[in-house]
């Protein structure tokens, strides 16, 4: 579906010190790179005649707990003018910094906010970096896999004091894992 | 004449998280100079429901309920590529007939999408009518989804492999009635609309993007289309069995809220003709892919015995997503809707993340806004279409 012209391309011309593993599937191509030079790849592959990839799709990051850098953020990219796709991931851990690319993709700067929010991996140097999705006064950052899904608070309206409160969670049914090996098998304690 | 000094106090409005358009719960801290206005910062996050966090425990099947509530008027989108993206990482077909049902349903949610835009766009103009007339059509597309999948709006109907169950005996001929009463009902929008002088005052020249800004803003949908760049997932990606029919991609050049109205207009026109194609030309056959349906973790356990194979129509949740990543898409009406899922070798995803057209085409609205007066930004704010159920998932 995709065709490869950027990535051979860039394959090729990129200096051996920019990329450290570059990978290529049937679903997508992917090169893996330090964080010290993630703007220059990113502003390579914007403006170098080759490659012209001018739309930054989307910016996620992904939390492995095992690995010592444990967070990977994902840059998805695109070129209209060659129509081509490719993936540039780097890692960084919770203190590391990455540069921002907003000045390269305007519309980068949302997704950086929103990495910072769900993940704590924060820019040097960004706009802008404040909270995106969660609440006013939320601690914590929701989408680490330590962060429990019903996280440790939940808000309530309280009559007397007429506003809106935080309290720690109280939960009435205990959380029900779904992995069973047919769907008529039944847990274990019934 | 003498026009005596003002101050230079800027006034900032807050147009709350509540109010009456229905784009949804979007909160914008507006800068202004009188009338003008200097600056826009909208604040996202009201309606954030964690839907990422929640899919890493989950699976795909108990999943779908969940993803209609995503982007919640144009659903067969999302279901689409919740259902796409773990078939190209697991390499399965799906059979001819099931791609044309699903080509069929998602070209009518595309109407039903962009007609549920052109409601709210005109009422945040000031013309009330429209408004009405939009659920008269809308309504005669929920009749059809609720005969074919059982629900008006939040349809569980995509599966792993193809659609749940087939179309009911009849539906076909009720299609076709419907794209022929609504080819009436667009002409009719046409003669109320699209040359009405206050509407075309209102609108022309407001919000002009262009074509370089376009694409690097990272825009996509009808609102790159309508500056000019004829870029469409349906033609570029080769996806479903777009190919097989005839139509063509809808575009403008001035790159105002006036051509993306245009855009969206022709682009209902469009669909009815898509739809019109498919439904003459559907084949017969299987309507799912039924191999998915083998409890693939424990080698012929007795579940897979004749006996139990009417049982549950559901299929088994043990639909192992392999240790790939995988960046999906589609074109959903609002623009370009993806997932990038990496999957872990259990039944549950590691990693699903939404890209929502939205939140993408919501980044531009502050640099459109300066040096407009107070009321277009609502006009700037419609012609961009964003729901906040997917901007913030």
């Amino acid at each position: 579906m995709d065709n490869q012209f950027i990535f051979k391309y860039s394959c090729e011309t990129f200096p051996k010190k920019w990329v450290k593993k570059m990978e290529r599937s049937e679903h997508g191509n992917r090169s893996d790179t330090n964080t010290d030079y993630l703007f220059q790849l990113l502003c390579f592959l914007k403006l170098h005649t080759y490659t012209r990839v001018q739309v930054s799709i989307d910016i996620c990051g992904v939390d492995h707990p095992s690995r010592k850098r444990r967070f990977e953020v994902v840059y998805n990219l695109l070129s209209t003018r060659y129509n081509s796709r490719i993936r540039v991931q780097t890692s960084a851990d919770e203190v590391t910094r990455i540069s921002p690319v907003v000045s390269i993709f305007p519309s980068a700067g949302r997704w950086e906010r929103e990495v910072w929010d769900m993940f704590g991996v924060s820019s040097i140097n960004h706009p802008d970096l404040r909270r995106i999705s969660t609440d006013y006064g939320f601690e914590g950052h929701p989408l680490r896999k330590d962060l429990p899904l019903s996280g440790y608070v939940e808000v309530r309206y309280d009559d007397p004091e007429k506003r809106v409160v935080s309290e720690p969670i109280e939960m009435t049914q205990e959380f029900r894992y779904f992995d069973f090996a047919s769907p008529w098998e039944q847990r274990s304690d019934g | 004449m003498n026009i005596p000094a003002t101050e230079k106090d800027l006034m900032i409005v807050n147009m709350g998280p509540h109010h009456p358009s229905m784009h949804g719960v979007l909160r914008l801290i507006v800068t202004l100079d009188g009338e003008d206005v200097v600056d826009c910062e909208p604040i996202l996050g009201y309606l954030h429901r964690g839907m990422e966090k929640i899919a890493e425990n989950r699976t795909i099947i108990q999943y779908l309920p969940y993803v209609t509530r995503w982007d919640y008027l144009a659903t067969m989108f999302t279901e689409a590529i919740t259902v796409n993206g773990p078939e190209q990482l697991g390499n399965i077909q799906v059979p001819k007939r099931a791609s044309y049902i699903r080509v069929i349903m998602l070209e009518l949610s595309r109407i039903a999408s962009h007609l549920l835009w052109l409601g709210p766009f005109m009422a945040d103009i000031g013309a009330q009518t429209p408004f009405f007339y939009i659920f008269r059509e809308r309504e005669l597309v929920y009749d059809l989804f609720e005969a074919a999948t059982g629900m008006r709006m939040m349809h569980n109907y995509f599966r792993i492999g193809g659609v749940a169950a087939d179309l009911p005996y009849g539906w076909i001929d009720k299609c076709l009635d419907f794209c022929d009463y609504f080819l009436t009902g667009i002409v009719e929008y046409q003669k109320l609309i699209t040359r009405n002088p206050i509407f075309l005052e209102r609108v022309e020249g407001i919000g002009v993007i262009g074509g370089e800004e376009a694409i690097n803003w990272g825009l996509s949908g009808p609102m790159l289309r309508a500056s000019g760049i004829k870029w469409d997932l349906r033609k570029v990606d080769h996806y479903e069995c777009y190919d097989e029919f005839d139509w063509e991609i809808q575009w403008q050049k001035e790159g105002d809220s006036l051509a993306r109205y245009l855009v969206r207009i022709s682009e209902m026109t469009e669909s009815i003709k898509i739809i019109q194609q498919a439904l003459e030309g559907i084949p017969g056959g299987p309507y799912e892919n039924l191999e998915i349906r083998c409890f693939d973790r424990e080698k012929d356990p007795e579940w897979n015995d004749f006996e139990y194979r009417f049982i549950s129509k559901k299929p088994s949740p043990t639909f192992e997503l392999p240790r790939q990543e995988l960046y999906a898409r589609i074109e959903a009406p609002k623009g370009e809707l993806g997932i990038f899922l990496i999957g872990d070798q259990s039944g549950f995803p590691w990693r699903w993340k939404i890209r929502p057209p939205g939140f993408i085409n919501l980044q531009i609205l502050p640099q459109l806004v300066k040096r407009m007066k107070l009321a277009d930004i609502m006009t700037i704010l419609g012609s961009i279409d964003i729901i906040m159920g997917e901007v913030d998932r």
